[in-house]
């Protein structure tokens, strides 16, 4: 196999990163319209987890991830999926839940897409002759999670996980005590490189999972479960040292960090955390 | 970046392995144990002259040094065929991956012809004199000291962690030629037969074991070398030592990689169901990932850090879980010999404590976790020294 970037992913790299710099400051629609206008939403797989990996990057605040990850369904194909969230609850009157190819469903892990076919939904007659409403019975529903969900909020993560990294990067190379800079001290360095290898370690994990869902692999459900997973552990990682070595500047709301920190911890919240998915990987 | 394999590296494979299922070394005949790593019994010397010959030793060589000029991706199918099927080409790998591959790199024609391709040929083991009991990660502060005369070198000073010495028949030794020059500037590489008058050799065990007889102390006093067994120029030994080590890194991932998926296996089969079991795949899988990106574009080498350090410390931590997964059970140590039985068909069968503990060996040899560490954070991250 070839495990590096073309030169033409490289380069989508460096635009996405060069344009969602450039509408960063413009309000969230205009950058929407921005990444439509470059058919970001179509990205396949691996072109897409590049995309959010920066996205994750700039702590973007469009519907980009769900819109291309969780909803892809809505506008094609439904991915085949192997993680499971499970949705409990019962969906009252809701509108054309028995002939719907499609629903989405908001449950305790986020919203997810599955097939029409995959709920018991039972007509029930309304007072409006023309709205076609049902009760949908979805107590053990175990919705499929598409893989590409996985792999984006996976992507996100590393995207979240390797700014704060840099963040910090900046700041203990500059701030200075006991006559040194930081970033000078073993302590510190020793951070600074078991957070850079966590990153490498979910970044190609990631890649992989994106690969696979690409080329669809038979190793695709567990490598989705992995990206995730590996994403979750270094979150968790690149959470505690960064924080830590950005000192009480780090606690601050004004500092920058806080964004990058929730973004990268959300990913990990989102659709099971790294533990739920080792336990996936196990089964 | 895609999936599918290359055709030309699964040809090369598809040959290679051909060549193993017509050539392998009976399980029986290969029943006998190496007692360190250049104790070779003669089974091995036969086994690693018959690869040399079909130029199958070293692929990355010339055909007169064992390979084919083979590149990366090729070697490393190499190494996973003969994983595979629990063998390894020498044992003697120091000799062959680090000094016969320097001499090839750094040496004259005739220190080829004399070292080089007799070591290649199993006909002689070396072994490597880098650390001294001063001299551990700070490498470059060795003490050992080299006098030029008249035709030659007069060495003293002592080396320790030789691995194999007692059975090798020439070191490489790296030694101080120029006291006033700068630390790095004033080392040079000499081959130092153990038979020299002046060498003592005294080997002792290792935590396995008192007679894992691998470790050795070596004394060198007033020992003669001549000029034509100095490797590169005076002063150039922090090239050559660099060079050397170069040559076993590239693809030492490989061999953490085969290890943890050893012990991944073993774990599995003795019922391990416990989640650090996923996060040991999911190393396994990110190391051979990163890997095979290493081959890929020309990478900065402080990558292979990256590499080392991931691989080393998950062979520590599966070894580290599969033991506290056998409770006390895992307290059992039943006798083996030698550090390389692992390196035959028979399945690697030491017990897990002894897995355990001789995972300090990738963690600690060839620059510690803690030294892989600074290098990333300095290399790669850009922290001031
Ligand atoms: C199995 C095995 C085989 C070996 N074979 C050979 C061989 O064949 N030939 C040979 O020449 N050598 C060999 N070695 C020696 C090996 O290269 C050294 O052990 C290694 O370089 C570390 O040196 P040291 O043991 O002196 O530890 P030290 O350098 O004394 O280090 C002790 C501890 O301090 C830490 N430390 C040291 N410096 C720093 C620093 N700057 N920052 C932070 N922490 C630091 C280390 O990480 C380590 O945890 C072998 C070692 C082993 C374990």
């Amino acid at each position: 196999m070839e495990f590096e970037l073309d030169e033409e992913q490289q380069l989508l790299r460096r635009t996405v990163r060069e344009t969602v710099a450039k509408v960063r400051s413009r309000p969230a629609g205009q950058q929407w319209d921005t990444y439509l206008r470059l058919g970001w939403l179509e990205a396949p797989p691996l072109e897409l987890a590049l995309i959010l990996e920066e996205l994750g990057y700039a702590a973007d605040p469009t519907p980009f991830l769900a819109t291309a990850t969780w909803f892809a369904p809505l506008t094609g194909r439904l991915p085949e999926g192997s993680g499971t969230a499970v949705f409990d609850g019962v969906g009252r009157y809701v509108l054309d839940a028995d002939r719907a190819d499609e629903v989405a469903l908001l449950t305790h892990r986020g919203v997810i897409v599955v097939r029409g076919t995959e709920l018991a939904a039972e007509r029930v007659p309304v007072l409006d002759p023309h709205l076609h409403a049902a009760h949908v019975g979805a107590e053990d529903l175990a919705a499929k999670v598409p893989d590409l969900a996985l792999v984006g909020l996976a992507a996100t993560c590393v995207g979240a996980c390797r700014r704060v990294l840099d963040l910090v990067l900046d700041h203990v190379k500059q701030r200075v005590q006991f006559g040194r800079p930081l970033g000078s001290f073993q302590a510190v360095k020793h951070k600074a490189a078991d957070m850079h290898v966590a990153i490498e370690r979910a970044r190609a994990l990631t890649h992989f999972s994106a690969l696979t869902i690409a080329e669809d692999d038979p190793r695709r459900a567990d490598a989705a479960h992995m990206a995730k997973a590996a994403a979750g552990e270094c979150q968790r990682l690149v959470f505690r040292h960064g924080l830590q070595l950005s000192g009480a500047m780090g606690f601050t709301w004004e500092n920058e960090l806080q964004y990058h920190l929730k973004r990268a911890q959300a990913c990990d919240l989102l659709l099971g955390t790294a533990s739920v998915h080792r336990k996936a990987l196990l089964a | 970046m895609k999936l599918a394999d290359d055709p030309e590296v699964e040809e090369f494979r598809a040959q290679f392995a051909a060549f193993l299922d017509a050539h392998l070394p009976e399980e029986a005949e290969a029943r006998e144990r190496a007692g360190s790593s250049a104790h070779v019994p003669a089974w091995a010397r036969r086994w690693q002259r018959t690869l040399f010959d079909a130029c199958w030793l070293l692929p990355g060589q010339p055909p007169e040094y064992g390979g084919r000029n083979a590149g990366l991706p090729q070697q490393l199918a190499h190494l996973e065929e003969l994983a595979r099927r629990r063998i390894y080409h020498s044992f003697n790998p120091q000799g062959l991956g680090i000094i016969a591959a320097s001499l090839l790199t750094f040496g004259t024609e005739e220190q080829k012809r004399r070292w080089a391709v007799p070591i290649l040929r199993a006909e002689i083991t070396a072994a490597l004199g880098m650390s001294e009991p001063e001299a551990g990660s700070d490498l470059a502060s060795l003490r050992t000291r080299a006098v030029a005369d008249r035709d030659g070198f007069v060495v003293n000073g002592q080396k320790i962690w030789t691995s194999g010495a007692h059975d090798a028949d020439v070191l490489l030794t790296f030694v101080r030629t120029d006291p006033e020059a700068p630390k790095h500037r004033g080392i040079s590489a000499l081959l130092i037969p153990t038979g020299a008058e002046g060498v003592v050799r005294r080997p002792f065990g290792s935590i396995a074991a008192e007679d894992d007889l691998d470790f050795n102390e070596v004394f060198l006093t007033d020992v003669r070398v001549p000029r034509g067994n100095l490797i590169g120029n005076v002063g150039e030994g922090w090239r050559v030592a660099n060079g050397s080590l170069g040559h076993e890194r590239t693809l030492l991932w490989l061999s953490y990689a085969e290890r943890l998926e050893d012990l991944l296996r073993d774990a599995a089969d003795a019922g391990a169901g416990q989640e650090w079991y996923a996060t040991l795949r999911m190393d396994l899988t990110a190391l051979r990932l990163l890997g095979y990106r290493q081959l890929g574009l020309d990478r900065d080498p402080a990558e292979i850090s990256v590499l080392k350090l991931l691989g080393s410390e998950a062979v520590q931590s599966a070894s580290l879980h599969a033991l506290e997964a056998h409770g006390a059970e895992g307290l059992e140590h039943p006798k083996r010999t030698g550090p390389y039985h692992h390196m035959h068909h028979e399945h690697f069968i030491s017990s897990w404590f002894e897995r355990y503990a001789r995972s300090f060996a990738g963690t600690i040899a060839g620059g510690t976790s803690e030294i892989q560490r600074n290098i990333i954070a300095e290399r790669i991250l850009g922290l001031p020294r």
